[in-house]
């Protein structure tokens, strides 16, 4: 597990303030959304707030781009990657 | 009487000016009426039939439900289309409409060769247009009726109350199958002829990059999203652009409202309401007091024996309706809100019934009994104390709490939608009866406040270079207290390791992943409520961490940690 996957975990865990459930148990191809973790329009929003926070990521209104970023932690990594090799 | 076009005869006098926008630009009212007449010619309805109706592009759900209407139908909408919701309403109506499985359509969408000219007629007043959802206290949704004259007459007091902006163009994150979008970013832009977004915003940047398109614009949302707008984003931007903010679903937390207002340079406008009542009163935020709701125009508002609201008006339904809010009710009509008397829940604006939840729940084989209650931590979320079935204790036992929790939200999910699925779970051997044999809601958040902490309150921070000094007030109920040790509660030193490490990563930029502990020594322990001092260093080059936990007692702990 790379850094920036563990890490990503723990923001998705710290932001959401979700319990039972610990960085290494979220598998990096997992969906996040409906069936794997879970999560609903609102987590959503505060990743949304959170990627922005710690990453200077903006997301754009395409959403059916953002959705697929959003699909699980390794998009999300790539997502993050691609953002900071651009600056 | 105001400008309005009335919405039953809307097909016939709408003047022709643009209603809607998406990517590929201005939706026309013939745009509308040419789907519309597809679907008259599509939809085998007939007069006195109640259709359901679910799309979530707002255009389509429009001409679906005009539509209807000229076949003589009531619209139900449902609000989602899950097969709980789609099994229940199939007693109910004639036919589905929208977005549903294949085999719940009658009928099957082709071109068609030759559009009949149709003859819009407009429709009485009294027609039952439409039928929406709501929880009722039973645990039941609760059918409401509305028709043409009481949607008509609640638009007319909104227009009243707030004639202008017409030239904006309503930006919005919210959805038209719920009655508070259905009435504010569809009907009455649709009938004072204000352009609308044709689909909803999800991200705050949506709705900055939507906005930024338009010379003028209002948005139309709820507290889920007006309290998560980025402030990093140039808001000021658009402020002169933006004319107004309205949100309802729920009650804005004063410092969100303030902040929306402040980002935006526009008022921000609440509305007050329930399915039952439509929109009932308004409010707009300040820093100075806390603001009365005002009644819209022709709403009558009195207080109840038990302390609760009772509005009376045109559009309200049966013309008087007792909502269960408990209210401080002034002379001149204006209130503010004391709480609710059911137990219905508002979470994230959804209207979830706390009864209904613990049916769901105990219908699930592993639940024997269950008990809902809300919390209010960093977000107001549904939490669940049930007792397990001996299948249900097997299965926690054998598979554990995460993939018993993922089970049951499953199974929720067939019922509740995703915002408003339980998001806190405790499995308990027994109910935390009273002497009384009550379970009372105190007992039942007890269980939830005590492992909620697993950190230390940071009291302040001295940093140098690749150093940092922290002083931490160790709360009692830090759950790393609990069993370690029973009646003598001191805190491991695995949670000082992992504290450390914690605030090095945080602070201190440390990279890498941990390897080993060296010259780790704990010297004296660290009772609750403690206060002491972390001192860490961090050495780039040896990718080591030295920690020490000091207090006026002196050293608690030292040692190093090493990363790879």
């Amino acid at each position: 597990m790379s850094n920036l996957h563990q890490e990503i975990k723990q923001m998705i865990i710290d932001a959401l303030d979700l319990e039972d459930i610990e960085a290494a148990e979220i598998h990096d191809d997992e969906p996040l959304f409906v069936d794997g973790l879970g999560l609903d329009s609102i987590d959503a929003l505060e990743i949304g707030l959170a990627l922005q926070k710690h990453y200077g990521i903006k997301l754009k209104s395409d959403s059916e781009e953002t959705r697929q970023h959003f699909a699980s932690v390794n998009a999300l990594a790539a997502l993050i990657q691609s953002q900071s090799n651009n600056k | 009487m105001t400008n309005l076009v009335a919405l039953s005869s809307w097909l016939v006098q709408a003047p022709d000016v643009p209603v809607a926008l998406d990517e590929a630009g201005l939706i026309s009212r013939s745009d509308i009426r040419n789907r519309v007449a597809y679907w008259c010619q599509r939809l085998p309805a007939a007069p006195g039939q109640r259709w359901a109706v679910y799309h979530q592009d707002t255009i389509e759900f429009l001409a679906l439900s005009l539509a209807l209407w000229q076949l003589g139908c009531t619209v139900c909408v449902p609000g989602d289309n899950r097969p709980v919701t789609n099994e229940r309403l199939q007693r109910r109506v004639a036919g589905f409409a929208g977005q549903y499985p294949k085999s719940l359509v009658p009928y099957t969408e082709r071109c068609l060769t030759t559009a009949k000219l149709l003859r819009w007629r407009p429709l009485p007043a009294d027609f039952p247009a439409l039928e929406i959802f709501t929880s009722g206290s039973t645990g039941e949704p609760k059918p409401i009726l509305k028709t043409f004259a009481q949607i008509e007459d609640e638009l007319e007091a909104l227009e009243r109350l707030w004639p202008e902006q017409k030239q904006a163009v309503v930006v919005t994150t919210v959805t038209h199958q719920h009655l508070y979008g259905l009435t504010f970013r569809l009907f009455w832009p649709l009938c004072r002829g204000q352009v609308f977004e044709r689909s909803n915003c999800q991200f705050a940047e949506d709705i900055f990059t939507r906005a930024q398109q338009h010379s003028r614009f209002v948005l139309v949302s709820t507290p889920s999203h007006l309290s998560r707008l980025n402030p990093a984003f140039d808001w000021q931007s658009l402020q002169l652009c933006c004319e107004g903010v309205l949100s309802s679903a729920a009650p804005l937390q004063r410092a969100d409202s303030l902040q929306v207002s402040e980002l935006l340079q526009a008022p921000v406008r609440e509305i007050y309401g329930s399915s039952e009542t439509g929109a009932v009163a308004w409010r707009v935020q300040n820093s100075e007091t806390e603001v009365r709701w005002q009644p819209l125009p022709g709403v009558g508002c009195t207080l109840t024996q038990d302390s609760t609201l009772q509005v009376s008006a045109p559009h309200v339904q049966c013309g008087r309706q007792v909502l269960s809010d408990r209210v401080e009710l002034a002379q001149d009509g204006s209130f503010l809100l004391q709480g609710r008397t059911d137990r219905i829940a508002k979470i994230e604006g959804k209207r979830i019934s706390l009864v209904e939840v613990e049916r769901v729940a105990e219908q699930q084989r592993l639940i024997k009994t269950a008990k809902a209650l809300v919390l209010h931590g960093r977000r107001t979320e549904l939490a669940i104390v049930a007792e397990l079935t001996p299948e249900g204790e097997r299965y926690l036992k054998t598979e554990k709490k995460r993939a018993l929790v993922h089970q049951l939200r499953q199974a929720f999910s067939q019922h509740f939608e995703p915002v408003a699925l339980p998001r806190r779970w405790r499995f308990v051997e027994r109910m935390p009866y009273n002497p009384q044999g009550k379970i009372t809601v105190d007992s039942l958040q007890a269980m939830f406040q005590q492992d909620e902490i697993k950190w230390p309150r940071v009291v302040s921070q001295t940093r140098a270079d690749q150093a940092i000094e922290l002083t931490l007030k160790i709360p009692g109920q830090l759950i790393y207290f609990s069993g370690h040790f029973a009646g003598n509660p001191i805190l491991p030193g695995i949670v000082q390791v992992h504290w450390a490490v914690h605030y090095g990563r945080e602070l201190l930029g440390v990279k890498g992943e941990f390897c080993r502990l060296e010259a780790t020594k704990f010297q004296q322990v660290i009772f609750p409520e403690a206060e002491v001092n972390l001192l860490l260093e961090y050495s780039k080059e040896k990718q080591k961490l030295t920690f020490q936990y000091v207090s006026e007692k002196g050293g608690h702990s030292s040692g190093r940690i090493c990363f790879n």
